[in-house]
């Protein structure tokens, strides 16, 4: 069946990027754009989504998060998460704005040209944001959709165990650092947050909110998109099927996927657009041969170490409040953790135990999504190829030394007792290698680069290589993972390609 | 999630399985366990109330010893679920004691703990940041109860 409606543009997902894509693209009254979302749009937004407080149980309990299973190569597993709202990640992440580092866009630039350097994209960074504290400045905006938080700041009074955290760093040599959006962050980071009067600003409130009312503008959601109609090697629609299961082919000429870094790639190798053989042995037609879809994945691997407390040491005492950037060899030129003071874990007839969690911002080997079968509704398979470098794992074995450091110094030591986990008996190597997750910031699936990469799948200005008509728009294209929370990276693109669909 | 070691203590390995095999006597040596409640010879059912940063919770669990052979093959199946996700973690758990001395037993466990569900976001941290602790009372506790004071 085809819809009679015809749209200009249509964007796959409604997550962190596509509902910037969508608000963006229908600025423009004369393009018709359909926006498509995989998962609901609640209206008005759940309190449990928008309330911050809450995050807990939007993560545990809500319908709103999706997991997929991945192995360690042990054999043992553990979840990614993503998503599953209007507003994507953005609406079910910790809310933190982060910009990437400037030796980021260096990296990027290798593979995208001087188009994704820091000072081609510092605009675009200043136009999303309205940061109260440094807008209006050479590096930060004062009046984008994106309100920026910061609850406290390092010379504001805090509780003992944030004094302590900073002093004990401090002594340690990492400065303070007010502003972590600046172009090389390090030390003890005031964090700010993507909230407004305590309500959460994900991309659906800050960016598709104040656009919904157009008419040129469609939203459906709890609409997954089967695959991309392709035209010879030219986008023309999308396939969607509804929740009650009708097919629906959808026209327009151009296709912004933006389903994120696990379905960007699912959706293009069920449209026929990925490795030749693997498609071929899952019964897909292959349309165009593109061996880089999929492959290319990293993320932030994370590790806890946990101490025996000497006190509960509650949310509201160090999270919301202060990250450490801080690098894992005092030699390296730039961080490559976040460390932060988690809350204590309490059980019955047992002290307070204190986690630490160690986030390394660098990966050095790639994994790849892949497809479990042709059948769109099966989640694909992710394998992120996490800690397989021995440097990677050298560098969180780092970072335990600095989390040492610092719960040794007097300040910290009145809060963190002896060390629980890793048994101080046992090799720290094996419990990294044992227990590690993610940030939940996979990147690389549909990465950017030359037509003659092997592994990339779109052109610097994010069209698929390949096939006229179709871009690709969210944090699966970027190459290599940013030393830095992931969700002001995918806004970033959405902004990007919003540029590119109007300057056609 | 994968746990194994070994507990060294004073005592024959008659005197460690009697009690390792009795359900309201090992549950009374885990630290948290509440409200145990013998079903029969073999099965017991408990809870454990547990607190991550804002989140409380309570784990109810039924334990099922399956294989007792006295004294190297004890396998017991644990299987619960927490009041917030509802999510499902089970546990296979295998022990056997030898005997190093007159009145001197090594028990050695080996434990699989998969969750599944949306627990297992945290659940798995807290296991391991758990798991060291609550071995160590439970050693201190069989040691308590078992070895014969010395003088």
């Amino acid at each position: 069946m085809t819809d009679p409606a015809t749209y200009d543009i249509i964007v796959i997902g409604g997550g962190t990027a596509g509902c910037v894509v969508a608000a963006r693209a229908s600025e423009d009254p004369s393009r018709r754009v359909l926006l498509i979302e995989d998962g609901p749009d609640p209206r008005p937004i759940p309190d449990v989504v928008a309330d911050p407080k809450r995050q807990s149980e939007l993560i545990l309990e809500s319908p709103y998060v999706r997991m997929y299973d991945v192995e360690r190569p042990d054999g043992s597993s553990f979840p990614l998460l993503s998503g599953r709202i209007m507003g994507g990640g953005s609406s079910v992440n910790n809310l933190a704005v982060v910009r990437p580092m400037a030796r980021d866009f260096e990296t990027w630039s290798a593979y995208g040209g001087p188009d994704w350097s820091y000072d081609a994209l510092l605009p675009l960074m200043r136009a999303i944001e309205a940061d109260p504290d440094f807008g209006d400045s050479p590096l930060h905006g004062a009046d984008g959709p994106l309100h920026l938080h910061r609850g406290y700041h390092l010379d504001d009074p805090a509780d003992p165990p944030v004094r302590a955290l900073i002093r004990a760093a401090g002594d340690l040599g990492l400065p303070l650092c007010h502003d972590l959006n600046v172009p090389a962050p390090y030390g003890v980071c005031a964090s700010p947050y993507n909230l407004k009067d305590g309500r959460r600003q994900s991309t659906a409130v800050a960016y598709l909110e104040p656009a919904r009312q157009r008419p040129n503008l469609t939203i459906r959601a709890d609409t997954m998109v089967t695959r991309v109609l392709l035209e010879d090697r030219r986008a023309a629609g999308v396939e969607t099927r509804s929740s009650d299961g009708e097919l629906l082919q959808v026209r327009a000429p151009r296709v912004v996927l933006a389903a994120g870094v696990f379905h960007s790639p699912q959706v293009l190798m069920l449209s026929g657009i990925g490795p030749e053989e693997e498609l071929a042995s899952l019964g897909i037609a292959p349309r165009v041969p593109l061996s880089g879809v999929g492959s290319g994945y990293q993320d932030h691997a994370v590790v806890y170490v946990t101490f025996q407390g000497t006190t509960d040491l509650r949310e509201t005492y160090v999270i919301p409040k202060v990250r450490l950037i801080a690098k894992s060899d005092p030699s390296r030129d730039v961080p490559d953790l976040h460390v932060f003071m988690r809350p204590s874990i309490r059980m019955e007839g047992m002290p307070p135990l204190l986690p630490v969690s160690l986030h390394l911002l660098e990966q050095r080997t790639t994994g790849r999504v892949r497809l479990a079968s042709a059948d769109p509704s099966d989640l694909p398979i992710v394998e992120p190829a996490l800690l397989e470098h021995p440097d990677d794992v050298a560098a969180l074995l780092g970072g335990f030394e600095l989390v040492r450091r610092l719960t040794a110094h007097p300040a910290l030591g009145a809060f963190y007792g002896p060390l629980l986990t890793p048994a101080p008996d046992t090799d720290p190597a094996d419990h990294i290698r044992e227990s590690y997750i993610t940030y939940y910031h996979g990147v690389g699936t549909c990465r950017i680069g030359p037509a003659d990469d092997d592994g990339a799948v779109v052109d610097p200005r994010l069209r698929v290589h390949g096939v006229e008509g179709l871009w690709v728009a969210d944090a699966s294209v970027l190459p290599t993972v940013p030393h830095a929370n992931t969700n002001l990276a995918a806004i970033l693109i959405g902004e990007i390609a919003a540029r590119e669909l109007s300057a056609g | 999630m994968k746990l194994d070691g070994t507990i060294d203590i004073a005592a024959p390995a008659a005197t460690v399985w009697a009690v390792i095999i009795e359900p309201t006597d090992l549950a009374a040596c885990v630290p948290g366990v509440r409200d145990v409640r013998r079903i029969d010879d073999r099965t017991f059912e408990g809870g454990v109330r547990a607190s991550v940063g804002p989140i409380d919770g309570d784990f109810e669990f039924r334990s099922v010893l399956t294989r007792a052979e006295f004294p190297s093959d004890l396998v017991v199946e644990v299987e619960g679920t927490d009041s917030v996700t509802k999510s499902r973690v089970v546990a296979h758990i295998e022990a056997a004691l030898v005997e190093s001395g007159p009145a001197a037993t090594t028990l050695r466990y080996r434990a699989v703990v998969t969750t599944k569900g949306r627990l297992a976001i945290i659940g798995e941290m807290v296991l391991r940041a758990t798991a060291g602790m609550m071995i160590g009372q439970v050693t201190r506790c069989l040691r308590a109860r078992l070895e014969a004071p010395t003088s």
